[in-house]
């Protein structure tokens, strides 16, 4: 029993992670129907912001996450506007705008390599809290990842039920042609999409940075994980994402009392393909 | 010396890598990332069959075809039934798992420590362990490998598979299945894949789960995109240049992993620029000529058919709350033309969507020639003889006039592989004719000038005279058109007045949905009006005109 409460507790985690990850890539991905592979390494991006000013200009931790997460915000915008834009502008079918995703992926996924060297980077002095909690065990740092997902997940309730241009985006998720028709300006939109979606992307990465350490080539798991949360969820809904993500990390964590640590992934790929073969509009999909 | 020949034997590699996915994305329009994995799993099972079992090549390269080809088809299963993005994330895991079990199943792969000392290939006594002893058989195996994908590409298989990359639906509607298709194009283009990686294990003495990641899928994709999509030509000129230019960075100082970096940000770079500015690759997809080379006898188009009649009896479907055909009984009797009109949302389309599968009723039961077509999906209801065309037509726009209709021909010998491998001759007599009879239906509605031109260059008039042809071409005899004759100026509808009117005469069933009454009572001689899914009167078109509660509704 307090191996499940453990498990369950993990589970609720690393859940809390890979639905930050799911609700960062559903907004963008729902808005604007791009399959932005470069999430990403803009994810990693945002962890090198966090870890440049922590190391190099000394700032405490929380200012810190606050540049990880303005990085992450500036680089989704200007991967939105310089490399996707002209082919939206062109009227470039979707298959030609995942190539270039796919492009600017391994673009900035070298870039960071060839800027920062290959090492794993580790924020100066990590918090080293630890909470007891009758048989639980759980360190200061995961229990930001849950909470953080609280926070971001209120705000950006709040963001787009609230004021007028939230609106305007969860209209788009649920049908961007017909924003479209109605007038929604979608190059606002689109763009407010990617910079709130990539700074959301940014808590979780700023959390990882401080939990595991940062590596260039930390950004693939993270868009494979939210678009399987996605997935799994039902693509074009943001709580769906938020439940995909946090239904992977309870499955893989329960599964682990079985199966060996190093299989997570693979864990995640089974209820994917469970989903696809049994609920191919995912758990919470109307459509 | 050495040093050209080895990069020459990888460009060798590169090109077998290129040219099968360049078949996935370029010809089926099927956007796997999974090639990098397809490359690993032949390279792992040549590993570790010629490293610890000890079996000599080829059988390990046989063996990885079969393993890399099964795994292809099943990883595609459940994303085929949908496509599109799911198939992208089920490929990506596809590679996240193979990493993982690359990584992590120590005792077969030999985990993060890969497999060394893989046994070199030895021909007639010799061993090939150097690059030149080794490129002859690189050579050979990639021209091998070469012929495969371009005789696919090139066979009624090849043109079937670019339908359904311009339009899924339309392709199921002529008849063809895109299921089966599309394991048999994922089953070769992995197994191509797993050639070129028996070889590089062979080659490089060592596999370790590093060389087999995302990133050489995207190298890949480069090289494709580079290249030209849907050209297989291309694929190896892209396979040339970008193996061969970043062995140009070899001159500049600067240390290898950061050369490396470089190397990649160079094809990502080249990615996004060549789609911006050129997205149909260096040597761009041509559309064929085959439409010089078609006999000169033209089978007869309007030959008398036996007829049927096309029944639905009781048939019902809802969407959620709403009913969109309810209790609907219809006879579309053969030998004449049935309109179906009524105003917008009748359920007109729901109605043809029944009838040919494309939906199941939820109740009530669709019968042809005797036999229920009730679960049966569309492409054997086209092949029982009841087809469909689209309002939004769903041309198969980079394909040439004549390839819309040659694709659309029935019993195609050329769309089995078994065929299309070993019965080449076959293929090519049973194509010679078929382009006779592709001219024969061109003509037939007129057509016949613009067989060579690609079907996106059209007049609106002209694509819908297409969409008659391709239709035609499926040999069915019961033929539902939505709404063929919408948009037609008058002197355009007189043209194809004549081409029903004869299809009517030679027995066949046809139905049309239209909107103009004047083309309702030139051509039909029963007409069915339907609203709000049901059907509320049936009668000569003169019968229903002079009913006032019908022109009240229609015309509301």
């Amino acid at each position: 029993m307090d191996l499940f409460v453990q498990l369950f507790a993990n589970g609720l985690v690393n859940g809390s992670h890979y639905a930050l990850l799911g609700l960062a890539f559903a907004l963008i991905f729902g808005t604007t129907r791009i399959t932005h592979f470069a999430f990403g390494p803009v994810y990693a991006l945002s962890a090198y912001g966090c870890w440049l000013s922590a190391e190099k200009f000394s700032a405490p931790l929380p200012l810190a996450i606050v540049a990880g997460i303005a990085t992450g915000a500036l680089a989704g915008a200007l991967a939105y506007l310089v490399v996707y834009r002209p082919f939206e502008r062109k009227g470039s079918p979707p298959l030609v705008i995942l190539i270039a995703s796919l492009g600017l992926f391994i673009v900035l996924e070298n870039a960071i390599g060839v800027a920062f060297g290959t090492d794993t980077k580790v924020v100066p002095a990590p918090p080293s809290t630890v909470f007891l909690w009758g048989p639980l065990v759980v360190t200061g740092v995961q229990l930001a990842q849950v909470v953080m997902l609280a926070l971001t997940g209120a705000l950006l309730w709040l963001y787009v039920t609230r004021t007028r241009f939230g609106k305007a985006l969860l209209a788009m998720t649920d049908s961007p042609d017909m924003a479209r028709i109605v007038g929604i300006d979608t190059l606002r939109v689109s763009l407010v999409a990617f910079a709130v979606g990539s700074a959301i992307a940014a808590v979780p990465a700023c959390l990882i940075l401080v939990k595991d350490g940062a590596t260039a080539h930390m950004g693939f798991i993270a868009v494979f994980m939210a678009f399987v949360a996605v997935v799994v969820g039902g693509v074009g809904s943001l709580r769906g994402a938020v439940a995909g993500g946090l239904a992977l990390g309870l499955v893989e964590s329960i599964g682990m009392a079985k199966i060996p640590t190093e299989w997570q992934n693979s864990i995640a790929f089974v209820v994917l393909f469970v989903v696809l073969l049994v609920r191919p509009t995912g758990l919470f999909g109307g459509r | 010396m050495d040093y050209v020949l080895h990069v020459l034997v990888m460009v060798s590699l590169y090109a077998i890598l290129a040219t099968s996915f360049n078949l996935l994305i370029g010809y089926a329009g099927l956007f796997a990332l999974s090639h990098a994995a397809f490359f690993g799993v032949g390279a792992y099972v040549t590993a570790i069959l010629a490293a610890k079992l000890g079996i000599a090549f080829p059988w390990p390269l046989l063996a990885g075809i079969a393993v890399t080809a099964a795994l292809g088809a099943a990883i595609a299963l459940p994303a085929l039934r949908i496509g599109g993005d799911y198939l992208v994330i089920v490929t990506l895991a596809l590679q996240v798992i193979l990493t993982a079990v690359l990584l992590n199943w120590t005792a077969l792969t030999g985990g993060t420590d890969g497999i060394r000392a893989i046994p070199r290939v030895e021909l007639f006594g010799f061993k090939l362990d150097t690059p030149g002893r080794f490129l002859p058989l690189a050579v050979v195996v990639a021209a091998i490998c070469f012929a495969v994908a371009a005789r696919l590409g090139a066979s009624p298989f090849g043109r079937a598979l670019k339908a359904m990359r311009e339009n899924e639906a339309a392709t199921q509607a002529i008849g063809k299945n895109i299921v089966a298709m599309k394991l048999s194009v994922f089953a070769i283009a992995a197994g191509l894949a797993s050639v070129a990686g028996s070889l590089y294990a062979h080659y490089v003495t060592f596999v370790s789960a590093e060389s087999f990641t995302i990133e050489l899928t995207i190298y890949l994709l480069a090289m494709v995109i580079l290249g030209g999509t849907g050209n297989l030509a291309g694929s190896l000129l892209g396979a040339f240049i970008l193996a061969v230019l970043p062995e140009l960075l070899k001159f500049v100082d600067m240390p290898p992993d950061i050369a490396d970096k470089m190397r990649q940000i160079f094809y990502g770079l080249l990615l996004i620029v060549m789609l911006r500015l050129r997205p149909q690759g260096l040597l761009p997809e041509s559309a064929s000529a085959h439409h010089y080379n078609a006999p000169s006898e033209r089978p007869p188009v309007d030959a008398p058919v036996a007829a049927a009649a096309l029944e639905g009896r009781g048939l019902e479907r809802r969407f959620g709350g709403i009913v969109a055909v309810s209790a609907l009984d219809i006879t579309i009797e053969p030998g004449r033309i049935t309109g179906l009109i009524g105003p917008n949302g009748a359920g007109k389309t729901t109605a043809f969507n029944l009838l040919t599968g494309f939906l199941q009723p939820d109740r009530g039961e669709v019968r042809y020639r005797g036999r229920s077509l009730n679960d049966l999906k569309p492409h054997r209801i086209v092949r029982l003889g009841v087809a469909r065309s689209f309002q939004d037509l769903k041309l198969f726009t980079g394909l040439s006039v004549l390839e819309n209709v040659l694709v659309a021909l029935p019993g195609q010998r050329g769309d089995h592989l078994a065929y299309v491998y070993f019965a080449p001759w076959v293929v090519r007599r049973e194509e010679h004719h078929n382009l006779g009879r592709a001219m024969a239906i061109l003509e037939f509605v007129g057509l016949g000038e613009r067989a060579g031109e690609l079907a996106s260059d059209l007049s609106y008039a002209d694509e819908k005279l297409l969409v008659v042809a391709r239709l035609l071409a499926t040999g069915a005899e019961a033929l539902l058109f939505d709404e063929p004759l919408s948009g037609l100026a008058p002197n355009a509808l007189a043209k194809v007045f004549p081409v029903f009117k004869r299809l009517a005469a030679s027995g066949r069933t046809l139905c049309i949905i239209e909107h103009n009454l004047d083309v309702i009572r030139e051509l039909c001689d029963r007409v069915v009006f339907l609203d709000e899914g049901r059907k509320l009167a049936e009668g000569t078109a003169e019968q229903l005109m002079r009913d006032p509660d019908l022109s009240r509704r229609y015309f509301r």
